[in-house]
């Protein structure tokens, strides 16, 4: 009886394996990517940007004078105060709009798909 | 040619002091300031709006105003820095000129008149200078100090400063038109 549990673990086991790694959910995880926002000369470059669910956003400040990120309703979520040549990055989970809340006239946008 | 130069720094001069009502007469002219002067003029252009800033943060008690405030005396002491480390490596002394001399006297005016006020009177005229003032100013480093200055790389710091004058002064607009609306 033991010996038959243990045949059927040893072929299950490599399946379900393969299943995992076959799954969407790893793919994914292997498929995440970084992409870069530079904030230069009082803009966000670039504004608009399409990523997928779970890459990294790297915001990185070019410009001298300090700016932050903050999501456009000011309830989900925002970045500390970067200071001239700091950077600050987020895993994209839901698209946002964003804008500097130093310079409310800085606006991006993120879309996630 | 001295007395000449003189009197043509003395027409810049009163020539910048109009350029809050839309003046360009400027482009016209043949101005005549050294880096230095140019360096001078720069400092004393950031200087004078972190001093408004200053009044602001002691005679304001609405918080979009305060934020602005605070915006505009750190970006404009980020820039001031800048200039002078860059004066610093350049080995230019910043010296002090008529362009100077009419900014601060101008700036004066203007603090005198922001004093005497309060409460919401104080925040109108305060926002209302800061959307005259860096209107003036963006006119006077595009049409004046950029075309005046020689060393690249003071004129780079120069161009890279505009950006931040222009969305200082939509940033001031913007709650200009907010508080119209209360
Ligand atoms: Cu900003």
């Amino acid at each position: 009886m033991f010996s038959v549990l243990m045949a059927v673990y040893k072929v299950l086991l490599p399946c379900a394996l393969l299943l995992l790694a076959g799954s969407p959910m790893a793919a994914e995880k292997q498929a995440s990517k970084t992409h870069r926002v530079e904030i230069a000369q009082m803009k966000f470059n670039p504004s608009s940007l399409s990523v997928r669910p779970g890459d990294t956003v790297v915001f990185v400040n070019l410009d001298v004078v300090t700016h932050d990120v903050t999501e456009a309703s000011g309830k989900l979520w925002k970045s500390p105060p970067l200071a001239a040549k700091s950077t600050w990055k987020k895993v994209m989970k839901t698209s946002a709009n964003y804008y500097c809340s130093l310079h409310p006239v800085m606006k991006g946008t993120i879309t996630v798909k | 040619m001295k007395s000449l130069e003189k009197i043509k720094t003395a027409v810049l001069a009163c020539l910048l002091s109009v350029f809050a009502f839309g003046s360009t007469v400027l482009a016209q002219g043949n101005p005549t300031l050294s880096d230095a002067e140019v360096a001078s003029a720069a400092v004393t252009a950031n200087q004078i709006d972190i001093d408004f800033a200053a009044i602001a943060k002691e005679k304001s008690k609405d918080t979009q105003v305060l934020k602005f405030a605070e915006t505009m005396a750190n970006d404009h002491r980020a820039v001031i820095e800048q200039a002078v480390a860059l004066a610093k490596k350049l080995s230019v002394t910043p010296k002090d000129n008529a362009v100077t001399q009419q900014l601060k006297a101008d700036a004066e005016k203007t603090k005198a008149q922001l004093r005497a006020k309060s409460g919401k009177a104080f925040d109108k005229a305060y926002i209302d200078n800061e959307v005259a003032y860096h209107t003036s100013v963006i006119s006077a480093v595009k049409d004046l100090l950029i075309p005046e200055t020689e060393n690249e790389e003071l004129k780079e710091l120069l161009m890279s400063v505009v950006p931040a004058l222009e969305a200082h002064l939509e940033h001031a607009k913007m709650i200009q038109h907010n508080m119209s609306k209360k």
